[in-house]
């Protein structure tokens, strides 16, 4: 292995200071002068037409300085199509937006919304997807026939991946050796709940200047997506810190579009600042899935056909889940090498509030539905999952269509030497007896063993592109508009330049995440900070040292290829005496500035695969999740503590825990989310931690010099499957929905009378 | 309406803050002190120490911790004016004020990466703070119970309980 | 949160008095652990006009014995009462109830008065008005309990028939084992009575005027066993699903005495009595266990969506007869 100054070695985070002393600023941190509070009435009803707002006794109260219906809100949208607007006519779930309030306090914003009076005209709800495309199904939209979003839409190109369909699936089901059907679910959509709740300050000036001051982890995917459609405005965008996205907080328009139409009604900034109820009850769920799925396989586990019916549930709107549906039949194909297709995505609308994106993105969603379906064929051919996953795990030279409808030839790595590293670290084959056997029994309690899968190719998603600037005094600053959302790559980063650069690591700095210095950038999404923006970052630095030389050329008398620097010095290559501070090229008021690019490489998935051990008590239901090791291959560690962190990360964010204890409990009586509040949503906490150990390999990964690839984005997405195998295992019965409360459990072994989960979806 | 008691028992109040006093005037004014502002709200928006983070607001997820008279407690579940009187730190208040140097704890977070987004890190550290207090030598296991009421939900909670383990070991109690 | 007026009582005179002024419409704030949650939701239909703070009240908290009796005081803070020696001396039930309780820092603050008072944790009586409006139901004067055809897996499973909710105090389900009782003052003077008589179907026995002050429990058998079980799905933070509080005495094998208390099954922490009886003079076995568990749930008439509970409380009355 190459070693590095930086790379691979660990460092203090940049911003790690300001973190443990509380001076990091996050958004609800911040104040701007002059600057006024929003708040929004939430509906009541999952789906009504609002006949009437009376607005006069809130807009009397002293203090209050806007209050804006949907009549009085500016026609800009959202989703996929574009069919959301700030406000509507017609609310769609409860706890939908239907007046805004901006009062010169939070006090005075919250008691006004009190004094509103709305009256609604009731319409029938519905909440069960495949209710939801019946005929006789209330309909949310009008454009929507039958709740069904468009699969045709365009997100990704003219060719959109919009289901997985290859080859002859009558063929391949006639070459199987036997074909098992089954429908699994994962429809608790959990919440993903990052600490920071959607905050937003949108300042408003003269007739067409926007700035927002946003808690996004695409703060300036918000410039690019809006600023056109907001009737090509100014729109200035800073990136905050991010207390937490988990791809949540990528789309921010839910927060920041209401925020920049008060501002603009009022003439002054407004800050607004989601509670924790709204973030549970009125922000964005993982998409519920359902599949009904057939699978043809030979008795050796090579698998001749998949077909199913993918039913993908998105609540009242659709954020980006045609995009979700792309790379979530994207990821099947890379999890499972088979020459015949047939899946078939439905995407519907119900009343309850929307599914957005999270790290799994469509793939952890449609994987916690499609292994388990996998597996009916394993336990039928008696195959060890793991040998099963790693027989069909993409391979260099295998195909796939990705997200734009492409095919791509894999040209990144064969991870079965990490699926051994992690079934060894795990003890795998000492503790698998077999499908649908415990491995211990101890009294009441019974242990079992599960395994998942999921990779993603988007690791080198979309275009990035950075400046990194060289100064005299030999510092550099890159120029990324990337936000830190806890990933540290923001670090990372500034390691990749200072490598290159040999600068000390406290010498290089990235910019403020502001739209006005730094180009647009995707952000940190689909594991891409690695390959992706880093590609851009090492290509600007290499960029940027080129004209450094090139400068210092003529005055060291050498060619710049005999160049090289270190800690701001340049040295002609074995001639240590010969060398001159930066300064001398660029002189004090001089700067060098290289610039690059990386241009969409799908070529290269990443992988992650989840070994798990519960413990279930037989006697309460309760699962204990005792063990997990994760196992992937990163080609070369940027750095060795933000890698494990990472990793440890597959349990929280709607990861392993949704397949535990997590869920959104919905009523179907009222349409209300009865949990929104963080004693009834349940998530890990300190004192009840499993054995966590990852096996994380290191071989050189074809993508840039420092040969390394990201896959933040996917730790936790093998985690559900992986447990419900493992509590299937432990108890001898097979369940098929999400989480494994003790109500399932219990029934699953016949101790409780079946109770109808109608509450969940 | 019946006739309301008269007895107005305090119109200012003081509270000591990371070694400062600081006197309210409590009523419903704008620089005013409200009897129904939270110990959080104070620190946040009157004092402007917003180190301290508010996350559900309810009690439940620790990122409001700080220490009052030495025991951590959720600041957005107390009322700035039950709190007259008592002496509070916040994470602004750790390390040496004179030298600037940092906590102990605060420097292992740092060198064991104890943290993802950092929302939640004030709170864990002001959780574990009061735990090395009372406790200078913790179990695993006893660190994991005093941070038990502590929602960090990037997983950070293996480099954390690193982190204080280490800290623990370092150093002589302050 | 909406304001309020506060004020501090400096006695239990006083605290009885500003409550009976108020008429209802004050609320008494000790940890607020609790209260302010209710406040922040705004989920009463009358929000309160005053706070009266009865922290600042003297001698209303620590703990003491005489002979018979451990005296608690109502303003005792969780977590001195269970660093307190005698109780873990007398009572280890009650400290592992004690330490069951929410987090660190709420056991900082909050009261076992404040445990034994607290509000109900039914998520429709405590749904937030901020999203679409609190719920008006049975509990708040409305007409139905949404929880009979809704979501129910964590509501009553026994003793209910209009409201559904279930009594949240782990306190007050070891202190109904301990035979504890609690004084109430009021307007009217004091009185005192079981721990298990202080709740009603919509929520407790106290008058607008009254407060706890102090709680007694008779000193257990020495050789009694004590057990305490809280099942949640997850140890910390959490409300009881089901818990368990057992006290039983052997003599050589034989039981002699037992003591078994359901909590969250109903809107009162639950004496197992046929349990209690059926145990008496038997040897404790795996089977005798067993047959009180059955016992003891014989009565539950479970909801669409919390049998769970049933099956679960059994096992934890049987594991805490056993000491498992």
């Amino acid at each position: 292995m190459k070693s590095y100054r930086y790379i691979g070695k660990s460092t203090p985070r940049k911003d790690a200071l300001d973190i443990v002393t509380g001076r990091t600023k996050f958004i609800a941190d911040l104040t701007v002068p002059n600057m006024l509070y929003g708040r929004i009435l939430r509906s009541p009803h999952p789906h009504a037409l609002i006949k009437s707002i009376d607005t006069a006794a809130a807009m009397r109260l002293p203090g209050v300085k806007a209050v804006l219906t949907h009549a009085d809100v500016p026609d800009w949208r959202a989703g996929f199509p574009h069919h959301v607007g700030i406000l509507d006519s017609k609310v769609r779930y409860v706890g939908a937006g239907v007046t805004l309030v901006a009062a010169e306090t939070a006090e005075i914003a919250e008691n006004a919304l009190a004094l509103i009076k709305v009256e609604y005209e009731l319409l029938p709800a519905v909440y069960d997807p495949e209710e939801a495309t019946q005929p006789n199904a209330p309909q949310l939209y009008d454009q929507f026939p039958g709740n069904v979003f468009p699969r045709d839409n365009l997100v990704f190109g003219p060719h959109t991946l919009n289901g997985v369909e290859m080859g002859d699936p009558e063929q391949g089901f006639a070459e199987a050796d036997f074909i098992v059907e089954g429908t699994y679910a994962y429809e608790n959509i959990p919440n993903p709940l990052p600490p920071e709740s959607p905050a937003v300050i949108a300042s408003w000036e003269g007739a067409d200047n926007l700035t927002v001051w946003l808690g996004s982890q695409g703060p300036q995917v918000f410039k690019a997506a809006f600023q056109r459609r907001m009737g090509s405005i100014n729109l200035v965008s800073y990136g905050s810190p991010v207390g937490a996205s988990y791809g949540a907080k990528y789309a921010s328009w839910q927060y920041a579009l209401p925020a920049a139409a008060l501002s603009k009604a009022t003439g002054r900034p407004v800050k607004l600042v989601y509670d924790k109820a709204e973030h549970l009850a009125a922000f964005t769920l993982r998409l519920g899935s359902r599949i009904r799925g057939k699978v043809g396989m030979k008795k050796d586990g090579t698998v001749t056909a998949m077909a199913g019916d993918w039913l993908v549930s998105s609540g009242a709107y659709s954020e980006c889940t045609q995009a979700m549906v792309a790379v979530g039949c994207g990821e099947a194909q890379l999890m499972l090498r088979c020459p015949n297709w047939s899946l078939k995505p439905q995407m519907v609308c119900t009343n309850r509030s929307a599914s957005g994106q999270v790290r799994g993105f469509g793939g952890q969603e449609l994987k916690c539905a499609l292994i388990p379906i996998l597996t009916l064929g394993m336990e039928q051919a008696g195959l060890d999952p793991v040998e099963f996953f790693k027989k069909h795990y993409i391979k260099p030279g295998d195909g796939f269509y990705w997200r734009e409808g492409k095919w791509w030839v894999c040209t990144g790595m064969d991870y079965s030497q990490a699926i051994d590293r992690g079934a060894a670290t795990f003890g795998w084959s000492e503790k698998w007896r077999g499908w649908l056997n415990s491995t211990a029994v101890s009294g009441a309690k019974r242990r079992g063993i599960g395994v998942g899968v999921h990779g993603n190719a988007d690791a080198g998603e979309d275009v990035s592109e950075v400046y990194v600037r060289l100064e005299p005094n030999g510092a550099a600053m890159i120029h990324c508009g990337i936000a830190e959302h806890g990933t540290g790559q923001r670090s990372s980063l500034c390691k990749m330049a200072a490598e290159i650069l040999q600068l000390p690591l406290d010498r290089v700095f990235v910019t403020p995440t502001d739209s006005l210095v730094n180009p647009i950038e995707i952000g940190p999404v689909g594991s891409r900070g690695t390959y992706a923006m880093g590609g851009a970052v090492i290509a600007a630095a290499e960029d940027a040292k080129r004209k450094l030389f090139e400068l210092m050329a003529p005055k060291l008398k050498a060619p710049p290829e005999a160049l090289e620097t270190i800690d701001g010095m340049v040295y002609v290559q074995d001639k240590p005496e010969t060398k001159l501070p930066w300064i001398k090229a660029m002189q004090f008021h001089g700067s060098v500035m290289g610039y690059g690019r990386f241009e969409s490489d799908f070529s290269k998935p990443n992988f992650m695969m989840i070994f798990t051990e519960v413990e279930v008590d037989t006697e309460t239901g309760k699962v204990e999740l005792l063990k997990v090791v994760g196992a992937t291959d990163v080609g070369q560690i940027i750095d060795p503590l933000s890698l494990t962190n990472q990793l440890n990360g597959c349990l929280g964010s709607a990861g392993i825990d949704s397949a535990i204890f997590e869920e959104t409990v919905l009523d179907r009586q009222l349409g209300r989310i009865m949990n929104a509040n963080m004693i009834d949503y349940k998530w890990r906490t300190f004192a009840e931690l499993p054995e966590m150990e990852h096996a994380i390999l290191e071989s050189p990964f074809s993508t840039h010099q420092f040969q390394a690839i990201g896959m933040g984005e996917i730790t936790p997405s093998p985690g559900p499957s992986a447990v419900l195998m493992a509590v299937s295992n432990a108890i001898g019965v097979r369940i098929h929905e999400y989480p494994l409360t003790p109500d399932k459990i219990l029934t699953a072994l016949g101790k409780t009378a079946p109770s109808e989960r109608m509450g969940k979806q | 309406m019946t006739s309301m008691p008269e007895k107005t028992t305090h119109s200012i109040i003081t509270l000591t803050v990371n070694g400062d006093e600081h006197a309210f005037i409590l009523g419903e004014g704008a620089h005013q002190v409200s009897p129904s502002h939270t110990l959080a709200h104070t620190l946040r928006e009157t004092l402007g120490l917003t180190g301290t983070k508010i996350s559900c607001d309810r009690g439940a997820c620790g990122c409001c911790t700080v220490l009052m008279d030495g025991k951590a407690v959720l600041s957005c579940m107390l009322l700035t004016v039950e709190c007259a009187g008592k002496q509070i730190t916040t994470i602004e208040g750790l390390g040496d004020p004179a030298t600037g140097a940092i906590d102990r704890l605060q420097q292992s977070f740092i060198d064991h990466t104890a943290f993802q987004c950092g929302f939640c890190t004030p709170g864990i550290i002001m959780s574990a703070k009061a735990l090395l207090n009372q406790n200078p030598s913790p179990t695993r296991e006893e660190v994991q119970a005093a941070l038990a009421g502590n929602f960090c939900r990037c997983i950070s909670h293996y480099h954390v309980l690193d982190a204080v383990l280490d800290a623990a070991q370092k150093g002589d109690p302050e | 949160m909406k304001t309020f007026t506060h004020i501090n009582a400096d006695s239990v005179a006083e605290a009885v008095k500003l409550l009976a002024q108020y008429q209802g419409r004050a609320k008494l704030n000790a940890g607020g652990t609790d209260l302010l949650g209710v406040l922040k939701d705004r989920i009463l239909p009358d929000y309160p006009e005053a706070l009266i703070n009865i922290k600042t009240i003297p001698e209303l908290s620590g703990v003491a014995e005489d002979e018979k009796t451990i005296t608690i005081g109502a303003l005792t803070i969780l977590a001195d009462l269970s660093a307190a020696p005698l109780i873990e001396k007398y009572c280890p039930l009650l400290k592992e109830a004690v330490d069951t309780v929410a987090a660190p820092q709420i056991r900082n603050v909050a009261t076992i008065g404040g445990n034994l008072c607290q509000d109900t944790r039914c998520w429709y009586y405590r749904y937030p008005d901020e999203i679409g409006g609190m719920i008006q139901c049975l509990r708040k004067g409305g007409k139905t309990c949404p929880a009979v055809v809704g979501e129910n897996q964590y509501h009553a499973i026994m003793g209910a028939k209009k409201c559904f909710a279930v009594s949240p105090s782990d306190t007050a389900v070891a202190l109904t084992a301990l035979d504890a009782t609690v004084t109430l003052a009021g307007g009217s003077g004091t009185r005192t009575l079981p721990v298990e008589e202080l709740y009603t179907p919509l929520g407790n026995v106290l008058n607008p005027d009254e407060l706890v002050t102090a709680i007694y429990i008779p000193k257990p058998a020495p050789a009694a066993k004590q057990n305490f079980i809280k099942f949640t799905l997850r140890k910390p933070i959490d409300f009881a699903i089901v818990s368990v509080a057992s006290l039983t005495t052997l003599e050589q094998g034989i039981c002699t005495a037992a003591r078994i208390v359901l909590g969250a099954v109903a809107y009162t922490p639950v004496r197992a009595r046929e349990a209690e009886k059926f145990l008496t003079g038997k040897e404790l076995t795996e089977e005798t266990a067993s047959e009180a568990a059955e016992l003891a749930l014989a009565g539950a008439k479970p909801l669409a969506k919390n049998a769970y509970k049933l099956e679960i409380a059994k096992t934890l009355v049987k594991r805490a007869l056993l000491g498992q």
